[in-house]
């Protein structure tokens, strides 16, 4: 368990006067499960939106990419849309579906990276250009028996109720098959049932399609019973930082969330 | 029991029973290409004709058989423009339609009550030029979200180009000054599209006006430079013409002097018709394929765009080009059809109708880009005789007093009618009707 997929030091966010992320350092390890948990406001999204290049975090950070067999890379010197074809995919917390469009639309533009169709292609429909629009709809097929949307493939985002589209927001970034996986509270908002159908989801990535998950989660209970290691923020701090079983010990992070005195003024 | 249960669950969206009626319609229509080739072109040879006929009846039954889905559909048939039954019944009636109306409006048919058809045979021409380049206005307003004002820039973009390569260069070579314009208008359509990367919305909206006043100024110095104050003259020796080497194709007859010139509402139909189709066609085919489904979802939201792995940049360079080319193209054919362009051929009056267009045609919907363009061509012939010829409307004098404020008040007047009730514009109502009568021929069936 010593390689690592991706190892970030010293990534610190700044807005005014707030520090959203102090100086955070993680590495984590190709095929885990990552969690990172941490109350409301400490800095989670953050970091990955540092991470995935949304936010540029203060010099001096690094964040370093390791795909397989390939050099590592450093994502700071990448623009967003870069880092995603280097292999890095992640979800977002509130949504970032094109609600308009319908699924099949936002499947599809999960294959944006893979099948390469010029737009004078497109326009003219050439064998070539055919060719890797029913390559990119075979792939997304795959994404759509996994996750049970057949039923929905032509309807408006928009128009589903929210435990679908936050799948097909999984569904998107499974299409692009990264290596690494961010999600951004995944399970946010669903119920029991939901909840525990995304957790059959996510590690069908982590296992049949090889994927390093980097997961996102504010309950305590979903990370413990899934992850293979977490990190604990709180304002910003990386507080704690080890195997679940250990977290539920440890006196800060049960601080963190239960709250202490001094954090309750 | 069946039926109930069937009707109740969720539809089979992928699965097709085509009709008896949707199989024979592609039949039908080959079956009438004979007479009408027969009936109207009488500069046609028998065999060219019994040519023609047998291959389109081939084409017609290949497609006819292959096209007809049998049970599930495959990733091949899901992806077709035409999908289903109904959406290939509208697409060959509106071919055979685009392949009818010039014989028809051609004819020396007279409607009663004086109804004007012959100008009806130049507003359709128009209807198309401005379908074309209204449908590459709605790509980049529209479906790419880029508000731009620039349009009309680029149409004076293919007037000057046109009158470089198609007067200036040669007389009338309008079939080398067309790909040059799309060139053109490609390139500096990249280049006024590069506000875009920084301004959004109602800023990117000034910021591409003010470059179509600096355009306005370069067509103003061109003409002055090179044409004087009478403007370029696209018409007499500047018409174009097909090559002599190409006289040998069907229906083209040479006049007297040998040469075949693109003049007359009828010619300039079969010119205008299939430039028009193909680039509309074209961009179809850009929004659904991958740079299209882009454009999409920058417009929706860029930050979750790049994170898939688009550059939002190029994309956005990518949709001006792609609709500048196509708009600067359509202002070459303008050009030429209509014959002289001036210096005033350009203002913001053009600038606001194309506006028109879009929004009554229906936002980001290329199909409401024709319809927008028809209504705004044929709504003044309607009014100008409903003014004439209307029985109780022809006594109103106000009306014939001020006829072009009295249109365009009622032009006005229903834009806002759309906009308050019918946001998705005409394309909206003809979408609503079609399901409106699908749901109707469904009842009838169960």
């Amino acid at each position: 368990m010593s390689d690592p997929i991706l190892s970030f030091d010293d990534v610190t966010v700044q807005f005014g006067g707030v520090r959203a992320c102090d100086s955070i350092s993680g590495r984590v390890d190709r095929g885990s499960l990552f969690a990172l948990i941490g109350p409301n406001g400490a800095g989670k999204t953050t970091l990955v939106n540092a991470i995935s290049g949304v936010y540029k975090p203060r010099p001096g950070a690094r964040v370093d990419f390791h795909p397989s067999g390939r050099p590592a890379e450093d994502l700071l010197a990448y623009r967003p849309f870069q880092i995603a074809r280097l292999g890095v995919a992640r979800t977002f917390q509130n949504l970032g579906l094109f609600m308009g469009e319908n699924v099949l639309t936002n499947l599809l533009l999960g294959r944006y990276i893979h099948e390469h169709t010029r737009l004078i292609q497109g326009g003219l429909f050439t064998q070539g250009a055919i060719k890797r629009e029913l390559a990119a709809r075979q792939a997304i097929e795959r994404v759509v028996e996994l996750l049970d949307l057949g039923e929905f493939k032509r309807d408006p985002v928009g128009d589903l109720p929210y435990g679908v589209q936050k799948r097909i927001e999984f569904g998107r970034v499974l299409a692009m098959e990264p290596e690494l996986l961010m999600l951004d509270e995944p399970m946010a908002g669903m119920s029991v049932d939901e909840k525990q159908d995304m957790i059959r989801y996510i590690y069908a990535a982590q296992d049949e399609l090889d994927m390093t998950v980097f997961l996102i989660e504010h309950d305590m209970g979903v990370v413990m019973s899934i992850a293979d290691h977490v990190m604990v923020l709180d304002f910003g701090q990386k507080i704690a930082e080890g195997t679940p079983a250990e977290m539920q010990r440890d006196e800060r992070v049960i601080a963190a969330y239960l709250g202490t005195e001094m954090s309750e003024t | 029991m069946t039926a109930v249960e069937s009707s109740a669950a969720r539809p089979e969206a992928h699965t097709y029973r085509p009709s008896a009626f949707q199989r024979i319609l592609p039949f039908a229509i080959a079956a009438v290409v004979p007479f009408i080739l027969g009936a109207t072109t009488s500069d046609v040879s028998f065999w060219w004709k019994a040519l023609i006929t047998v291959i389109v009846l081939v084409a017609v039954a290949r497609l006819a058989w292959k096209w007809t889905p049998r049970g599930e559909l495959t990733h091949r048939e899901d992806m077709r423009l035409w999908r289903t039954p109904s959406d290939r019944s509208w697409a060959a009636a509106t071919t055979f339609g685009l392949l009818v109306l010039p014989f028809i409006l051609a004819s020396d048919f007279t409607p009663p009550m004086d109804f004007p058809w012959a100008t009806w045979f130049a507003v359709v021409n128009l209807v198309l030029i401005f379908a074309m380049g209204a449908a590459a206005f709605n790509l980049l307003v529209g479906y790419s979200g880029q508000i731009s004002l620039a349009h009309v820039a680029f149409l004076a973009l293919g007037s000057i180009v046109g009158g470089i390569v198609g007067v200036q260069w040669s007389s009338g070579n309008m079939w080398l000054a067309l790909p040059a314009s799309a060139v053109a208008g490609a390139v500096v359509g990249a280049i006024s599209g590069l506000p875009a990367l920084r301004l959004k919305h109602l800023y990117l909206l000034l910021a591409t006006f003010g470059f179509h006043f600096v355009m306005m100024l370069v067509w103003r110095e061109y003409l002055q430079e090179y044409f004087g104050f009478v403007g370029i003259r696209f018409k007499g020796e500047n018409s174009p013409r097909i090559a002599s080497w190409l006289h040998w194709l069907p229906g083209i007859d040479p006049d007297q002097n040998g040469e075949f010139v693109i003049t007359g509402q009828f010619r300039w139909y079969w010119v205008i018709m299939p430039i028009t189709v193909l680039s509309i066609l074209f961009m179809v085919n850009v929004v659904r394929t991958r740079e299209g489904r882009a454009f999409a979802a920058v417009r929706d939201r860029d930050v979750s765009a790049s994170l898939l792995g688009i550059n939002v940049a190029r994309s956005k360079l990518l949709a001006f080009a792609v609709s500048s080319a196509v708009v600067a193209m359509s202002g070459t054919l303008a050009s030429f059809y209509i014959g002289s362009r001036g210096e005033d051929s350009f203002n913001v009056q053009t600038v606001l109708n194309y506006a028109i267009i879009i929004v009554v045609g229906g936002f980001s919907s290329i199909q409401g880009a024709i319809f927008g363009s028809a209504f705004f061509w044929f709504l003044p012939e309607w009014f100008k005789w409903a003014r004439e010829e209307l029985w109780l409307v022809r006594d109103i004098d106000f009306l014939s007093d001020y006829p072009s404020e009295i249109d365009l008040a009622i032009k006005g007047f229903l834009v806002v009618i759309i906009l308050m009730f019918k946001p998705d514009g005409l394309a909206g109502m003809w979408r609503d009707l079609k399901a409106w009568l699908g749901r109707k021929l469904a009842g009838s069936q169960a």
